[in-house]
């Protein structure tokens, strides 16, 4: 092909001794600044577990806040991060030829491994997504508790796309949609910077809704997080059921003890979890079978099927004016029966993976029913480690941790 | 409850959530090790460039980048120039008179200056602090010239998005990723 171009005008000699210009291009920015980014993930993610574990101090978790927003925010214009790593990992399980980058690794692993030991540290301020939401919030009003219940399904049916759509190598769902890159980057999409802008006006008012009910990568750490090693409390000095702690945390992470509430019959709650156990893999096996039977329509998404499609419309109807992509398709001699049967290898491939997708959505939706129909009775304020994102707020609300003098004797109805 | 010596050192509650944290402990160490084998060479094909000779201009780089201004910038291969006067990737189609006058133009924003060499030819330069990466040069001197005016993506420019915004729209599957060492997919080299 290049031999055509240059037979088309021969090479001129020159006779002025005319030198070709040396053009130097750029180097690529430099990978030691991936080293630099995983040090920092670490050393800020200790910084967090040291601060929300020895010195309950909100401050430094704050301040860490702001470092990620300038360095992994806006310095590093917040690509690759730890969220969007997850379509790496998917994409590099289920394909033997991708190239999963050690540094992409590292981000995603990182911060489940430090969620196992001491709970979602990496939420606290090293994710400049939930960085940016807590620097810029003020007050906390409160969803009611079921409709936030609803609401956090909406990370998981995130997440089963986000798979979907990496398994199926069609595109990455969570670059796409991401709310505050364009923030960072100054610049970008502006149907993202709108949604992003609007995100960032309403974590002003209640804390972290991305982080609440959109992230995928939460979703995933909360689970992590409700199995971690260490529990972190509010106070070592115990608590006096004051009830302050409950009303300052952004993300509606500390549980009320629930002694007042009312006695049920112990078969009623024993039936009631039968049933729910027995709905969840009828809930499973129901989304799966939903998703399934959408996949057609779902592979769409895929460049290659939503060509195919184009080409078969173009076919119906000739007088239609022809799309980009058909015309490019056309000038390089595509061969349309190569590529159906690759559409065909695409369609089956969005078959199993969608089932897939459709059962998580349809566990979590039945899991969170059971875990609902749960009751645990407390005895005093506890952290849900699963929900958790250790901003730090609490400490400075919990009366024990003003005083500085000895330890008082906690609260507890058993002690005579 | 009252009998402090039956109570065991670690509540059920704490013993079940021990129990849990140990299984996803493995299960995530496990899935580490097994990503780990997917883990090739030292710094892999993390950079995207646009393969030359599959490009087909359709103007996607300019528009479709995170950038306001893109990375995509058109690039020069003087090896492969023609060096002619009337220069497919210079002059609209059609042009009247062969002056350097701005109507006669084809790059919008005038990013590509001629100066003389010896008769007949002339050298031409990217500005590339003025390219838009819209391909128009590209497709003139790939259909009327030798091509040796290409796009390329800008390596210092280009944010690395874990996935390229204009590879996705590309009609043409031309943007890939490539090694630290193959950063750009030169004409003049091939």
């Amino acid at each position: 092909m290049l031999k055509l171009m240059e037979a088309r005008f021969p090479k001129p000699d020159f006779t002025s001794g005319y030198q070709y210009p040396d053009i130097l291009h750029s180097v690529p920015n430099e990978t030691l600044w991936n080293v630099v980014d995983i040090v920092l993930l670490v050393g800020m993610m200790m910084l967090v577990v040291w601060a929300a574990y020895r010195k309950r101090s909100r401050a430094v978790i704050y301040s860490i806040s702001i470092v990620s927003v300038l360095y992994f925010g806006f310095f590093r214009s917040g690509c690759v991060c730890s969220v969007g790593s997850i379509q790496n990992v998917v994409m590099a399980a289920v394909s033997p030829d991708y190239h999963l980058p050690l540094y992409v690794l590292l981000l995603f692993l990182l911060p489940i491994l430090f969620t196992l030991l001491y709970g979602r540290v990496f939420c606290a301020g090293v994710c400049p997504l939930g960085a940016l939401q807590e620097l810029v919030n003020i007050r906390n009003f409160r969803l009611a508790r079921a409709v936030s219940a609803t609401l956090s399904i909406i990370p998981w049916i995130y997440l089963a796309f986000t798979f979907l759509y990496a398994a199926t190598r069609s595109q990455f769902l969570i670059c796409r949609l991401d709310p505050f890159v364009g923030i960072f980057r100054l610049g970008g999409d502006v149907g993202m910077i709108t949604f992003g802008v609007v995100l960032l006006i309403m974590s002003v008012f209640i804390g972290r809704p991305f982080c609440q009910w959109l992230c995928p990568y939460g979703a995933l750490l909360s689970v992590f997080g409700s199995l971690s090693w260490k529990k972190l409390e509010i106070t070592e000095k115990g608590c006096i059921n004051c009830a302050l702690c409950g009303k300052s945390c952004p993300v509606d992470a500390i549980r009320s003890p629930q002694v007042s509430r009312t006695r049920e019959e112990r078969l009623r709650g024993v039936n009631r979890i039968i049933l729910y156990a027995i709905l969840l893999p009828l809930l499973t096996l129901a989304g799966a079978m939903l998703l399934g039977s959408q996949s057609d329509a779902l592979s769409l998404a895929h460049k290659d099927v939503y060509l195919y499609e184009l080409l078969l419309q173009q076919e119906a109807q000739p007088e239609m004016e022809m799309p980009l992509e058909v015309e490019t398709f056309h000038a390089l001699g595509g061969n349309i029966e190569e590529l159906k049967a690759e559409v065909a290898d695409i369609r089956s491939d969005y078959k199993l993976y969608s089932r897939l997708a459709g059962a998580l959505i349809g566990f979590v939706i039945g899991f969170k029913l059971l875990k609902l129909s749960l009751k645990r009775s407390r005895r005093t304020y506890e952290i849900s480690t699963a929900r958790c994102t250790m901003c730090g707020k609490c400490f400075n609300y919990c009366p024990q941790n003003l005083t500085s003098s000895k330890p008082r004797r906690p609260h507890s109805p058993q002690t005579p | 409850m009252n009998n402090d010596k039956l109570k065991s050192p670690i509540d059920r509650r704490d013993f079940i959530r021990r129990c849990g944290s140990l299984l996803a402990g493995g299960a995530a160490l496990a899935a580490g090790g097994f990503l780990a084998t997917k883990v090739k060479g030292k710094t892999g094909d993390v950079f995207w460039q646009i393969d030359p000779y599959k490009c087909t201009q359709c103007g996607r780089c300019e528009t479709d980048c995170v950038l306001p201004i893109s990375a995509v910038k058109c690039f020069h291969a003087n090896r492969v120039c023609g060096y002619c006067d009337l220069c497919g990737g210079y002059y609209r189609p059609n042009v009247k008179d062969l002056n350097t006058a701005a109507e006669n133009q084809l790059c919008p924003t005038g990013a590509i200056s001629r100066k003389f060499v010896e008769e007949p030819y002339f050298e031409y330069t990217i500005d590339e602090s003025l390219c838009t990466g819209c391909g128009k040069c590209v497709k003139g001197c790939t259909s009327f010239g030798n091509g040796s005016l290409f796009l390329q993506v800008q390596q210092d420019l280009c944010q690395q998005c874990n996935e390229c915004a204009i590879a996705r729209v590309c009609p043409s599957d031309a943007i890939h990723r490539v090694s630290y060492d193959d950063a750009y997919q030169l004409k003049d080299h091939a």
